[in-house]
């Protein structure tokens, strides 16, 4: 028996030891990247500092064009939306920007859903390698489940499954990723087909974690006194009703923060070739849209 | 609890530990209670239904034992069936036969229906009955003794390691075992260790990373080109396999660090070289088990040559049914059946080749027919639907596209974890004897070769995969 604890304890030095300095590899060439959706991740929770911040998912990713903003507002502006990452990632963001400063806008995409969804409590993996050095996103992460701060204690399991976009984003090969500017990625397909009616979302049993993470974006806004406006941006679908906006919507009514809905917009709905696909404007899309924004942030910016 | 979860791997050491520590004559209670926990973690009160099996079965044992008339022997192994399989036909397959029948005569004019029962279907119930029905059976045919000690035959049929996706262990190897005093061996729990480390490796870096494609290509079928569905369907082999031989793996390595050998479930099946020997390659204890109470009962292959082929078709039918509660099971179970036949009657019999000649193209040949035609029999067993399994192999043939590589990274990982796992099976199939990396006779390599298994669990495992495929059986 003490032969084997013996032995398992060597071999527990030995992975630790592994895991300590391939982890430490791991952080030094994450942080190291100058592209990709996990340099924008960073740049978002460490180094924004721009007056307009946009926060979402892909379609904020993909929608809000960052010289629109910047020419017709004369402001400096920046995207932080994230691929397939809703209110918690988005909540995360939010608590390290304030950390550091307040913008003078934040424009909130909404998408996705407010009821329980494993999918959203996984994909926080994105925020993991932020977790040691950034406690205010701890309570967030550990959403995922309680025993995060034990598995945080591993070196290589903040970057679990990304060495290979860290390879890329540190190998720099020309044209493997589509250039961002200051967070927007434009998008060049064309949508072809004609539209179709999807299904109806009805009233479903919202996860009370998303609620209360919900209102505390808004809530962090009204008492940091920063101007917020709630959007939903433009698909290419029909739909008689959707209890998620409609949820969203409420929330937003509570707590008085300007919400306007462009799934219905005509100007949208009649074009597929302003989209990259049935959720997504393409480039010429987003700037159209954009402009409209800019738009309402004019008249918000006017009534304050 | 899962294996692959955080809890299981507080649940464990713990768990092992103390069993080594309590007086070994009250070791029982404690692995019993322990069992019960690991399994209560789920629906505690599906506990009932283990209790149940297990209290019908050692109460028709001992009565069988201790009756001489042989017509009330039967009686009592008929009451034991009925009620073992009773349950599992209400919570596994009531709603299946009664959809099914009922729809078919529906087509036919006849409108009747029956309520379906909204159940969640226990997670092993297929694995703890046939174990339990097992035991009934070898008492019934003399085989074994019925257990006296209701508390051991309780830890028979619950014992926690291989009590939810098994192996299915017979009570002649694993009964005596809990009776015996398990003092510490050193060489055994290594072997323990080595193989739980390998289990999760299959698990989470293969199984769980080959999901994440395989299930967004048969999601949604009917989007995805020829290749694509080829290449999601050989995926999906891999898939399977890793991940039940996976749990197998860690049941077994488990057991192992308690001192318990559990029987091997899995022997690099896609290294079989026809039909008949990767099913003696594949989920060995469910097909043993197959074997000993289905097939032999039918008359084996001691009959003519059609019943024999019947026999194999009705096994296979069976089997498929086992699996779960749908056609596209059934439909899978009867194409494996069907190769059997087909085989035997083609007089196809590859026999294994010695060392120093397997690497011909015949053996390769059929290694590589031998993979075909199980990875297509996967379809059915992966489709969600028959209506899907169509679409898939019609998509196969005439769908033109290029291939959906999804993303870019997670199918590199699939790559390099299919590649890893191939080379540790090849090198255990033909150098069983030899003695590189995980088998080095130095330990310092033995130990690096583990320790980066477990560095690439950490780096490319996926930790949200879930549960394993086969608990829904």
């Amino acid at each position: 028996m003490k032969k084997f604890v013996l032995h398992c304890i060597i071999g527990l030095i030995i992975v630790f030891i592994l895991d300590f300095g391939i982890g430490k590899g791991l952080e030094y060439f994450y942080f190291k990247q100058t592209s990709g959706f996990q340099h924008r991740t960073t740049y978002s929770i460490e180094h924004t500092n721009e007056d307009i911040l946009v926060f979402g998912s892909s379609r904020a990713n993909h929608h809000y064009k960052t010289d629109v903003f910047e020419k017709k507002l004369n402001s400096t502006f920046y995207n932080t939306g994230r691929d397939g990452n809703f209110i918690f990632y988005q909540t995360a963001i939010l608590r390290s920007v304030l950390k550091r400063y307040k913008p003078k806008l934040i424009l909130y995409d909404f998408a996705g859903k407010f009821s329980y969804d494993e999918g959203d409590y996984d994909r926080l993996s994105s925020l993991l390698p932020y977790y040691k050095h950034h406690p205010e996103i701890r309570n967030i992460v550990d959403l995922r489940s309680p025993y995060e701060p034990f598995k945080n204690v591993s070196g290589i399991y903040p970057y679990n499954s990304t060495i290979g976009n860290i390879v890329i984003g540190n190998v720099n090969i020309e044209g493997m990723r589509t250039k961002a500017n200051k967070g927007y990625v434009p998008l060049f397909g064309e949508w072809k087909d004609p539209i179709a009616l999807h299904d109806t979302v009805k009233p479903y049993e919202a996860d009370e974690n998303k609620i209360t993470v919900f209102k505390e974006f808004l809530d962090l806004c009204k008492q940091n006194k920063i101007p917020m406006i709630v959007v939903v941006s433009p698909i290419f679908y029909n739909y008689e009703s959707d209890y998620s906006i409609a949820l969203c919507k409420k929330l937003c009514d509570e707590e008085k923060v300007p919400f306007f809905d462009f799934t219905r917009n005509t100007d949208f709905l009649k074009a597929p070739y302003l989209f990259d696909d049935i959720s997504h404007l393409n480039d010429d899309g987003a700037t159209l849209f954009s402009d409209k924004v800019v738009d309402l942030v004019k008249g918000k910016l006017k009534n304050q | 609890m899962l294996f692959n979860s955080f809890e299981f791997l507080l649940f464990f050491p713990i768990v092992a530990i103390l069993y080594y520590l309590i007086t070994p004559k009250y070791r029982w209670v404690f692995l019993l209670v322990a069992s019960y926990y690991f399994y209560m973690n789920w629906q505690p009160i599906y506990a009932i239904l283990i209790f149940t099996s297990t209290l019908v079965t050692y109460l028709c044992a001992l009565k069988i034992d201790s009756t001489p008339v042989q017509s009330r022997k039967k009686a009592y192994l008929t009451a034991s069936l009925i009620i073992n399989l009773g349950i599992l036909f209400l919570f596994k397959y009531y709603n299946f036969f009664n959809d099914s029948i009922f729809g078919l005569l529906n087509d036919w004019g006849i409108r009747m229906t029956l309520p379906n029962f909204d159940l969640l279907l226990p997670v092993g119930i297929s694995f703890y009955t046939f174990q339990a029905v097992g035991y009934t059976i070898d008492v019934y045919r003399g085989d074994i003794k019925s257990e006296k000690h209701f508390g051991i035959y309780a830890l028979f049929v619950s014992f926690f390691p291989q009590l939810v996706a098994g192996p299915i262990e017979r009570a002649v190897n694993l009964l005596p075992q809990f009776k015996e005093t398990k003092i510490f061996n050193y060489q055994q729990a290594v072997q323990g260790i080595k193989l739980m480390i390998w289990g999760y490796f299959m698990k989470i870096v293969v199984a769980d990373r080959l999901a994440i494609y395989v299930n967004s290509v048969y999601g949604a079928p009917e989007y995805h080109s020829a290749i694509t569905l080829i290449i999601a369907t050989i995926f999906f082999a891999f898939q399977i396999y890793c991940d039940f031989a996976g749990y197998s793996n860690i049941a077994i390595g488990c057991a192992k660090i308690m001192g318990f050998d559990l029987m091997t479930n899995f022997r690099r099946p896609y290294f079989a070289q026809s039909c008949a020997e990767f099913w003696s390659r594949w989920h060995i204890s469910l097909s043993t088990w197959f074997k000993d109470y289905v097939y032999i009962p039918l008359g084996g292959n001691r009959v003519g040559t059609s019943k024999n082929y019947r026999n194999i078709l009705i096994t296979f039918l069976v089997s498929g049914l086992w699996h779960g509660a749908n056609w596209t099971y059934v439909i899978w179970g009867g194409l494996n059946g069907l190769y059997q036949v087909i085989f035997k009657i083609l007089g196809i019999s590859p026999k294994r080749k010695k060392e120093g000649s397997r690497f011909n193209l015949v053996y390769i040949g059929n290694l590589l027919l031998t993979f075909i035609l199980i990875s297509f029999s996967w379809i059915f067993f992966r489709a969600n639907s028959l209506s899907d399994a169509i679409t898939v192999i019609e998509r196969m043939v005439t769908a033109p596209g290029g291939l959906f590589i999804g993303e870019k990274s997670s199918f590199a990982y699939s790559l390099f974890a299919i590649i890893v796992l191939m080379l540790k099976d090849a090198y255990d199939e033909f150098y069983p004897d030899g003695n590189l990396f995980f088998t080095s006779k130095v330990r310092t390599i033995r130990y690096l070769s583990y320790s980066i298994i477990i560095v690439i669990i950490l780096l490319l495992g996926v930790f949200d995969g879930g549960q394993f495929i086969y608990f829904q059986f």
